[in-house]
């Protein structure tokens, strides 16, 4: 179909305000947090449920490609069009439907910025647990798209443990609705299955979630190593002690000084690493657990223990850490986010590991991530325009992920798998696992139109994508 | 007919040994799955070995149903063919255990009271009360999805599972997920297993996030008199910052069913159980005592001693219930969680109207109600019951099904209630997964 007659078709369909089509206009939407490739040929609007069926008729019909996306956050190219065709915005399917606390539950509008729903329940003392670092622009649309997580996930769960129905349009046009307001639907749990499939199986365009009520006491403590190795152990023996945290993050002393000199959060500038801490629950609980995770991190040799004084003060600490990589994209032209999980007993040893691919690969490494979970986020920092910088970036990524594959862990803990790592599917899955998904893939997805090139590799996927699009291959 | 069940007799032998395949007609009745008897019973002893059965089945079309302690088998529609039972019993084995990490991984085979003893000595549990409790398998639990009050403050197996290994219709071992806590690689296929009744492929291994085993735990029990009042203690108690491990609300006739030889009362209760340190504990019997004095409502401590077992007999309502009555019909609601109490009234009066009696729990934290009814007219009115309670729960946005049917009942059976609009999609992933419907046919929503 020529360019001009598609949007004159869907300018009919959803009216000339709600089609985007000229170069200047699409080229916005060729990117996400990872990297930007091509843009799709058209971007539309639509309103509502019935404005998406629609789309995915009219493309059904013309056999073209369809991509969601919410605000492009993303980190592993979930939302980017690389292969064109029509891109889905949902930046008009912003309403929150309908707020019911009696139930716990919300009702949204795939658009919805993740840190809204929760500030549209806070005075109720209620909130979304999912907290994303992007929070104040991803959406939930894109959040159950990629099973996104956050610091406080560790306790409460990721996107799936708090999504209870969605209301989906499938390839065909066909609208489904799974779950609800109530837990134990009887059928398959199509819900989880959706959740996470990175916009493969169909297009979500309502989310069904639980609220949780906030609780009644929150300690937030900032520990400061001189050694990270002490501040890895650390987390290990919180593990094994039993307490879980609300949050356990840990961002080496590279990183916070990076952080500190951008927002000014408190962190002190010449330690080696920081744990930031957050316990909540009754008062008596956290009472206690402070106090043993105070002694646990004495144990492990932890210069000194910051408690947040005031709400301001905690959410300083937090401002820093949710803000980071921002900071060090002051301080470099490109970074690259890694995602890999490992068991959290063995923090120690990567943590080390990594240190080495730093000298091996004479790259850049900051570390930030969620440590209560294992959930490594290695920031390789690099300049685009020096292909052999990128190149040893690239190695260094790889060796790093496959290291985390050998420990028995994973290449993405809540970034999802995009078409950033779809070549490392094999590493983790064996070709019986993956020709199971991709038979899921065919019940829903059969002709592949909607976002093509996702999760899982094909033997379609077109050749120079393949070669480029190892670990970072598209950075 | 003959020809075609020796071979496959033969090819079961095959793999296991001619003595490992079980076909003696009073042997396979004990395997008997809704009224139906399979011809052959196999208890294979790895997972490579469930794989090679469910292949051999596929190849001679003999119908499936996988069994663990056949603790939730009553759950679903009878098999409508049923020609091979495959015990998972011997797949009893920890597969990989990491205490400092919190996680395990273990055969389907494993019951969940052995799990709970292995995990015991280093302070930790899984923590789930399902149906059956320490003698449901963890096949049968993840198959089943099977959770008991536990959920308040954890959560079903559905969010404890990290991943899973499937045997297959083609004779292959699948996994999916993985064994630490955060994975969010390729499609989530544990969801789909988690509840799927056995009619996708065999789970024959799963690895599980574990928690803490908690301090100490007591419960107490307050009385609201009327359902009404109930519901507003409910909500005062979810509204609180207290966090109980369970809640569960008993209407008048499930206290009279549980409670008769310790008390006489025939009233609601609401009966919490908290956990933790003693401080915390204390915290729960103080702020208890002050939401039920603000409401006119007494609360006092269980016992220690019939503690554990009340709870026991909760869990296993079915049990519970047919000790005492010859014929029961078990129904389970999921309900939106503010309607657990007018869900538990308007069953009342369907029951009363009909002349049987009704016995209701809820977990009214989480919107679960068990209903056990019994009575001479159980079998004329169970078929209407069945409807009218499912229109209720309809009605108030959730759903219900049937756990169990009175022996006997002649009646047509629906223990799903209609699919909606997901049936297509169903039968689409059942004939990926399963495309000769060789497993556990007919036992699922839409008669898949």
């Amino acid at each position: 179909m020529k360019l001009a007659a598609l949007v004159r078709e869907l300018e009919k369909i959803l009216g000339r305000e709600a089609v985007l089509w000229r170069p200047n206009d699409v080229m916005l939407y060729e990117y996400d947090g990872l990297s930007s490739l091509r843009p799709p040929d058209v971007v539309v609007f639509p309103r509502n449920t019935l404005d998406v069926v629609r789309i995915v008729k009219f493309a059904a019909q013309h056999k073209l490609l369809v991509v969601p996306r919410g605000a492009g956050t993303g980190l592993s190219g979930g939302s980017v069009p690389w292969q064109g065709g029509i891109l889905i915005g949902f930046a008009r399917m912003k309403e929150i439907v309908e707020i019911d606390l009696e139930n716990q539950r919300a009702r949204v509008q795939p658009g919805v910025v993740n840190l809204d729903l929760s500030v549209a329940v806070s005075d109720a003392g209620y909130y979304y647990a999912p907290d994303p670092s992007s929070q104040k622009a991803c959406t939930l649309g894109g959040n159950v798209a990629e099973n996104a997580g956050g610091p406080h996930t560790l306790l409460h769960g990721v996107t799936t443990n708090h999504v209870l129905g969605l209301e989906i349009v499938l390839p065909s046009g066909e609208v489904i609705h799974t779950g609800g307001k109530s837990l134990d639907r009887p059928g398959y749990d199509f819900t989880g299955l959706f959740v996470g499939s990175e916009g493969t199986l169909g297009i979500v365009t309502e989310i069904t979630v639980r609220l949780m009520r906030k609780a009644e006491a929150v300690a937030t403590l900032l520990a400061v190593y001189d050694r990270i190795v002490d501040a890895t152990r650390t987390v290990a023996a919180i593990t094994a002690r039993g307490i879980t945290p609300a949050a356990l993050e840990m961002i080496d002393g590279f990183t916070l000084r990076a952080i500190e000199e951008a927002t000014h959060a408190g962190y002190p500038m010449d330690s080696a690493a920081v744990l930031l801490i957050e316990i909540e629950g009754l008062k008596e609980a956290v009472e206690e657990n402070s106090q043993h995770i105070e002694s646990v991190c004495q144990e492990n040799q932890v210069r000194q223990v910051r408690r947040a004084k005031s709400a301001e003060e905690r959410e300083l600490f937090w401002k820093g850490r949710k803000n980071a990589f921002g900071a060090l994209g002051r301080i470099s032209p490109s970074y690259y986010v890694q995602d890999g999980v490992i068991p959290r007993t063995r923090l120690p040893e990567m943590l080390e590991f990594i240190g080495q691919m730093e000298i091996k690969y004479a790259v850049k490494i900051g570390n930030i991530f969620h440590a209560g979970d294992g959930n490594l986020h290695p920031i390789i920092l690099f300049d685009r325009r020096d292909e052999n910088q990128s190149k040893r970036v690239r190695e260094a990524a790889a060796e790093i992920l496959s290291r985390c594959i050998d420990m028995g862990g994973s290449i993405t803990g809540e970034h999802g798998v995009g078409i950033e790592k779809i070549n490392l599917m094999p590493y983790l899955f064996s070709a019986d696992d993956l020709d199971m998904m991709r038979k899921i893939k065919e019940v829903f997805n059969p002709e592949g139109r909607f976002n093509p090139g996702k999760v899982l590799p094909t033997s379609k996927m077109c050749g120079e994508l393949r070669a480029e699009a190892s670990v970072g291959g598209i950075l | 007919m003959t020809v075609a069940a020796d071979s496959a007799q033969m090819a079961l032998a095959a793999i296991l040994g001619e003595s490992q395949v079980v076909s003696e007609p009073a042997a396979c009745a004990a395997w008997a799955v809704g009224g139906k008897i399979p011809k052959y019973g196999v208890e294979p002893p790895t997972a490579e070995c469930v794989a090679a059965i469910l292949k051999v089945a596929a190849d001679h079309d003999l119908a499936v149903v996988p069994r663990g302690n056949g603790t939730q088998l009553d759950l679903g529609s009878p098999p409508s063919r049923y020609d091979l039972s495959v015990s998972l019993r011997k797949l009893n084995r920890v597969r990989h255990y990491e205490p400092a990490d919190l996680t395990i991984g273990v055969e389907a085979g494993m019951k969940l009271g052995e799990l709970q003893d292995f995990l015991g000595r280093d302070g930790l549990w899984l923590p789930l009360d399902p149906r059956g409790g320490a003698t449901a398998t963890i096949g049968g639990i993840l198959a089943t999805n099977s959770a008991g009050p536990l959920r308040l403050r954890f959560g079903s197996a559905r969010d404890m599972v990290l991943g899973i290994k499937v045997a297959t219709t083609e004779g292959k071992l699948i996994k999916s997920g993985g064994r630490v806590v955060k994975n969010v690689a390729g499609y989530d296929l544990s969801k789909l297993f988690v509840g799927s009744f056995g009619t996708l492929g065999l789970i024959v291994e799963a690895s599980f996030k574990l928690f803490p085993r908690p301090a100490s735990r007591a419960t107490w029990v307050l009385e609201p008199g009327t359902l009404g009042r109930a519901r507003d203690l409910r909500g005062r108690i979810l509204n609180s910052p207290l966090e109980p491990l369970r809640m569960v609300l008993l209407d008048s006739g499930a206290t009279g069913l549980f409670r008769q030889r310790t008390h006489p009362g025939d009233e609601p209760e609401l009966w919490i159980e908290a956990g933790g340190s003693p401080k915390i504990l204390e915290r729960h019997a103080k702020d208890l005592a002050e939401i039920g004095q603000s409401m006119g409502v007494a609360s006092h401590q269980m016992d220690e001693p019939a503690e554990q077992q009340l709870w026991d007999q909760l869990i296993n309502f079915e049990r519970s219930l047919a000790a005492v009555h010859s014929e029961v019909m078990v129904m389970k609601a999921a309900l939106p969680i503010a309607c657990s109490e007018q869900f538990l009234s308007l069953a009342r009066q369907a029951a009363e109207g009909d002349g049987v009696n009704i016995a209701g729990i809820a977990q009214p934290g989480v919107g679960i109600v068990h209903l056990g009814v019994w009575g001479e007219k159980l079998g004329e009115v169970a078929a209407p019951l069945v409807t009218n309670a499912r229109k209720s729960a309809e009605s108030l946005g959730g759903a219900l099904v049937v756990e169990q049917y009175p022996a006997g009942f002649e009646g047509e059976r629906d223990v799903w209630g209609a699919p909606g609009d997901l049936l297509h999609s169903m039968r689409g992933l059942k004939a990926v997964w399963d495309p000769r419907g060789i497993l556990s046919p007919g036992r699922f929503v839409g008669g898949i």
